[in-house]
């Protein structure tokens, strides 16, 4: 049997095409862009053929994300909290916590053993505590968003950020150059502000190890040593964490499948 | 506690038809009566005291005929009907923060435009009457008196103390009651001047023993919900009834709809009839609901078969009855003071600022899956501790909580992908729990 | 050493000791002391006395702007709440505040009658009590019951501390306040009439500084301040006078005020108004208790968070900016701070209608860049300036 689950986010869209093993077949990952049904399909025609798989011999779709509703050709829509949670644990099985950093986004939440949903909290509105944060030092900075983490573990003096909105951020680290601050100083104290709101929201479902850590920030080694600095465990970061959302959708497909096919057998029996 | 399976629908029994209906159609009438009566107070130029629900002295107020406007239920009234946006806007544009209570600045705008609401024109105010349940009570009250030049009065209710040394933080005490009693002579002794009328004691028994009726009606109404599947929805009928247990505090259309609400609902359970078709989680609100978007707010939840069989906001602006509430008749006005300090710690403050363990209890009592928290920016009061709370009910009972932040009023607020996500983020997890209890894998 | 340096030292001193979250005269009081009991107290205003009369140390605990940071206290309130809530909250979740023995919170607001819940809950070691300030500050009856709930706080006090707090000791400790307040005034009229002898941030960090540490130790801090000033070497110059309202809770940063310094004279303002409440010596005469209520009532300022019919606010703001021969007012608030806000508005219309120029401000305790509101106060005194040229 054949799987798929489909994550259409607000920045980037991910397929990922799973057996009955769990063995992960083929993925894909696009920019979402504003067309979301035509980009899901998309991504999920790429993840197919990326595994050798035909559409026909798919039994069961699942669509995540915030486009979860237009992946018109999915049988069932769960949220990406779900999906995270579950995504995480097939990732790191002795996952109990799961932080999700994403671009305009960020979900903490506690799992259980077998990918359950115990507790979990995003960020209110304001997205200081999440990527796009960085994005707004990335653009003040005139830097690449793959150098910032890099730069920021060289700094010794961090700025004490105090701006809780990503609008003024900019302001905010322009304000600390102009008096002289170093970049990577400057850097690290942004750094350091988005790791204590994401921290916080973590908190509030209670920080337990293993914790995982997905989604586009993950990939910022100054965020990860941050997080294993300020919760005193070591965070599981894995390359595959991008598609962490759509890995758990397709688990969750399995599932829905698997109990799809004993409701058939239980009723072709009766 | 007893318990109704869920039975499917049945044929309606013969005979029961006229209690269908009762609640929303009297309801909607005692509603519409309210409004004509500040049409025609304003029309004759009567005074009209201004109140507040956590508080309202209604059953002093009403000796003297004094009509009432509750500014709290017009404001809510303009979002409900889509409209409050350009009341906060006309608000801000005035000079109010965008961050201040969108009661306060819907209301603000209502008066910046002659008082002219979509159910009617709101008269204005002859006498305002505040007690401290809620700090924004009074700067808004304090706006009336510049713009009218109308009395104040401001009941000082002391109410829950926290903790002290020990742990115990007292009770109500003596000078408590004492303040309380010489402030109520007062306040009659300004409702007479404001409406020239001499007080009747006998009057304020008859309010006092309708309110004792009332609340009586009141809590057997709600202890209903407690039955699977729960006959009322503690939001959209909630919200009903926390309108005429305020609009009609201590008179007889009070009683007398509780009454039949009590009556309609008892008639729902013995048919098995449930708030939802197929009732699948059973759920707290603690806090307020949106007024701006209420419809969706109740849908995000019943789209998975979740109904709120009870909720904070049902005693703290239902008319903080406590238990054991009840005047004594024999003393008016020194048990209305009791009861209004009664209701001060147990009616109001505790339920907004500690409320786990009434939480706790009710989950327990009403068979309850799970709580939402709903925070709004308009009210500090209700919204600043629920992190807390809930965080307590996690740790401390293992009661899965989730916590949404919009508005009461303001739409611009709702934010509905976002809510979306977390409400049925949660659910699913609810729905993983009943399944794990079961014996399902999740 | 001179005069200079010695007003240098202790400024340099009172700001130390304002800046730092571990309370050092706290610390050192307790160690002098061993055994010693420490009442701390939120905003706006406490009476003392009774804690003092007691043999505690009552201390001003008002969060720790933009020196602590936020770590466990954003999770257990909800959003669109002021700073000094929170960092107060931070305080006692972060284990600074493990000195104190009791907390009072009164009810000034929305807000803080929600930190008392949270308080129990999370800190339940510390007792942490509401104080009820009468709203209904008019009636006949608030003296009575003020001076009641006063006693309620003095016995509960005694229990903690295992002797009952007399009437004796009250009117001693009204004594010591008194004598504070006393010099206090005095400090600001030095700030109202020779503006140039002593900045804003040095008159704040010195008044700050009396609700964290023994009022005898503060009194002789200001009676030594008061005897330099009039020596001090400092040159008149060219800035605008201004009234500063609405500091009466959450505290502007002090690089804020400095930055308003630079281009005004605060010749007044409400910050930590609630250490200045009573604007008269209370009287040794009678129950001591009433005296105090009496005076809290009837012989005090006026605040956002104090309604007193017998004290319109933006009436006595404009009496406030006459007796000042201020020139304008900044109206400032903290954000979220739904009291604040809500009094903009009518300050605002008042001084409009008394065509005296104002800046409408919002400030955080926490904020550390100042570039915006330093264009508005230096463009706003300019154009004063401009005017009176």
């Amino acid at each position: 049997m054949i799987v798929a689950g489909v994550d259409v986010g607000s920045t980037q869209t991910k397929a990922v095409v799973m057996d009955d093993h769990q063995r992960i077949l083929g993925q894909a990952l696009l920019d979402t862009g504003a067309r979301l049904t035509e980009v899901a399909t998309t991504a999920f025609h790429r993840a197919l053929e990326a595994g050798g798989c035909a559409e026909g011999d798919v039994a069961y779709v699942v669509g995540t994300g915030y486009g979860r509703f237009r992946v018109e050709f999915g049988h069932a829509q769960v949220t990406e909290i779900s999906c995270h949670a579950r995504g995480a644990v097939h990732l790191f099985p002795k996952t109990c916590s799961v932080l999700d950093v994403g671009g305009q986004d960020t979900k903490a939440i506690r799992v259980g053993e077998a990918g359950q949903v115990l507790d979990f909290c995003m960020n209110d509105k304001c997205s200081a505590g999440t990527g796009r944060f960085l994005g707004a030092a990335s653009h003040a900075l005139e830097l690449p968003l793959g150098d910032l983490g890099p730069l920021a573990l060289t700094a010794r003096t961090p700025v004490t950020m105090t701006t809780t909105c990503t609008v003024f951020a900019e302001s905010e680290i322009l304000g600390w150059l102009a008096r002289g601050r170093k970049t990577e100083d400057v850097l690290l104290g942004v750094h350091i502000a988005i790791a204590a709101r994401t921290l916080s929201l973590l908190r509030r479902v209670g920080i337990e190890p293993e914790i995982t850590f997905t989604g586009g920030v993950a990939r910022n080694v100054a965020m990860v040593k941050l997080l294993e600095d300020l919760t005193g465990f070591p965070v599981n970061v894995s390359p595959a964490s991008h598609y962490c959302g759509a890995i758990g959708a397709a688990l969750h497909a399995l599932d829905r499948a698997r109990a799809g096919a004993a409701a058939a057998a239980g009723a072709s029996r009766a | 506690m007893t318990t109704v399976t869920q039975a499917p629908n049945a044929d309606r029994p013969a005979g029961t038809a006229d209690l269908r209906g009762a609640i929303r159609r009297e309801g909607r009438r005692l509603m519409d009566l309210w409004w004509q009566e500040m049409g025609a107070a304003d029309a004759a130029g009567r005074p009209t005291a201004y109140v507040f629900v956590m508080g309202s002295l209604n059953e002093v107020l009403r000796c003297f005929d004094l009509t009432i406007n509750f500014p709290e239920i017009t404001a809510l009234q303009t979002a409900v009907r889509g409209q409050s946006l350009t009341y906060l806007q006309a608000a801000e544009d005035d000079g109010y923060s965008p961050d201040i209570c969108g009661y306060v600045k819907t209301d603000v705008g209502l008066h910046l435009r002659g008082r002219a609401h979509p159910h009617g024109t709101i008269p204005k105010p002859g006498l305002v009457v505040a007690t401290n349940m809620c700090n924004t009570y009074i700067k808004w009250a304090e706006i009336w008196e510049q713009r009218y030049r109308c009395p104040v009065f401001v009941l000082d209710l002391p109410a829950w103390r926290g903790s002290g040394p020990g742990g115990a933080g007292g009770g109500i005490g003596e000078h408590d009651r004492r303040y309380v009693e010489a402030q109520l002579r007062d306040l009659i002794a300004l409702c007479e001047r404001v409406t020239g009328t001499r007080f009747d004691v006998d009057r304020l028994r008859e309010t006092l023993a309708e309110a004792n009726r009332m609340a009586a009606h009141y809590h057997d109404v709600l202890v209903l919900n407690q039955r699977r599947p729960a006959p009322f929805s503690a939001l959209r009928e909630g919200i009903v009834f926390q309108g005429i247990a305020n609009l009609y505090r201590g008179s007889p259309e009070g009683t007398a709809f509780f009454d039949a609400a009590r009556a309609e609902i008892e008639a729902r359970t013995r048919r098995g009839e449930g708030a939802l078709p197929h009732e699948q989680f059973r759920l707290l609100l603690s806090g307020t609901t949106c007024y701006a978007s209420f419809k969706r707010f109740a849908e995000l939840f019943e789209e998975w078969g979740a109904v709120f069989v009870h909720s904070t906001y049902l005693v703290f602006a239902g008319g903080g009855f406590g238990p054991g509430f009840g005047y004594d008749l024999a003393r008016p006005i020194e048990s209305l003071a009791e009861q209004l300090l009664a209701s001060a710690w147990h009616g109001f403050s505790i339920p907004m600022f500690y409320a786990q363990d009434w939480l706790a209890e009710t989950a327990r009592a009403w068979a309850v899956d799970g709580i939402c928290f709903h925070g709004v920016k308009s009210c500090r009061t209700t919204s600043t501790g629920l992190p807390d709370v809930r965080e307590w009910l996690r740790t401390q009972h293992d009661i899965p909580g989730l916590f949404i932040q919009s508005d009461l009023v303001d739409p611009r607020l709702w934010s509905d992908a976002q809510l979306k996500n977390r409400v049925d983020a949660f659910l699913e997890s609810l729905a993983a729990r009943q399944l794990s209890a079961r014996g399902g894998t999740p | 050493m001179t005069i200079d340096q010695e007003l240098a030292g202790i400024f340099d001193d009172s700001r130390a000791l304002v800046e730092d979250p571990s309370y050092p005269a706290v610390r050192r009081w307790r160690e002098a002391n061993p055994g010693g009991q420490v009442l701390g107290h939120f905003q706006v205003y406490f009476p003392e006395e009774i804690a003092h009369a007691a043999g505690m140390l009552p201390v001003k605990i008002i969060g720790g702007g933009s020196a602590v940071q936020i770590r466990k206290a954003d999770a257990r309130i909800a959003a669109f709440v002021c700073s000094i809530l929170r960092s107060s909250l931070e305080l006692a979740l972060s284990g600074r505040l493990d000195f104190l023995s009791l907390y009072v919170v009164p009810t000034i607001c929305d807000a803080s009658r929600n930190a008392c819940g949270v308080w129990v809950r999370n800190v339940p070691a510390l007792p942490c009590q509401v104080l009820y300030f009468p709203q209904n500050a008019g009636s006949a009856h608030a003296v009575r019951y003020l001076a009641e709930e006063y006693r309620r706080v003095a016995d509960m006090i005694g229990e903690m501390m295992g002797r009952p707090v007399t009437d004796d000791h009250v009117r001693r400790s009204i004594a010591v306040f008194n004598e504070n307040r006393r010099l206090l005034r005095a400090l600001y009229r030095v700030k109202r009439d020779t503006p140039w002898l002593l900045t804003a941030v040095e008159a704040y960090v010195v008044t700050c500084a009396a609700g964290l540490m023994p009022r005898e130790e503060h009194n002789r801090v200001l009676r030594r301040v008061l005897e330099l000033l009039p020596q001090r070497s400092a040159k008149r110059q060219d800035k605008i006078r201004v009234v500063f309202e609405g500091g009466f809770c959450e505290q502007p940063p002090i690089d804020m005020l400095a930055v308003i310094q630079d281009a005004c004279y605060i010749v007044d303002d409400d910050l930590l108004i609630g250490l200045r409440w009573l604007t008269d010596d209370v009287s040794p005469e009678g129950d001591p208790f009433t005296t105090l209520a009496a005076a809290y009532l009837r012989g005090a300022r006026y605040s956002a968070v104090q309604r007193d019919p017998g004290k319109p606010a933006s009436e006595m703001l404009l009496q406030r900016l006459r007796e000042a021969r201020a020139d304008a007012a900044i109206v400032a608030a903290a954000k979220m701070c739904e009291p604040g806000l809500e009094e903009q508005v009518r300050h605002i219309r008042a001084l409009d209608e008394a065509g005296i120029p104002h800046l409408v401000l919002e400030f955080e305790e926490k904020m550390t860049v100042f570039e915006q509101i330093r264009m508005e106060i230096e463009t706003f005194a300019e154009s004063l300036l401009f005017d009176f040229a």
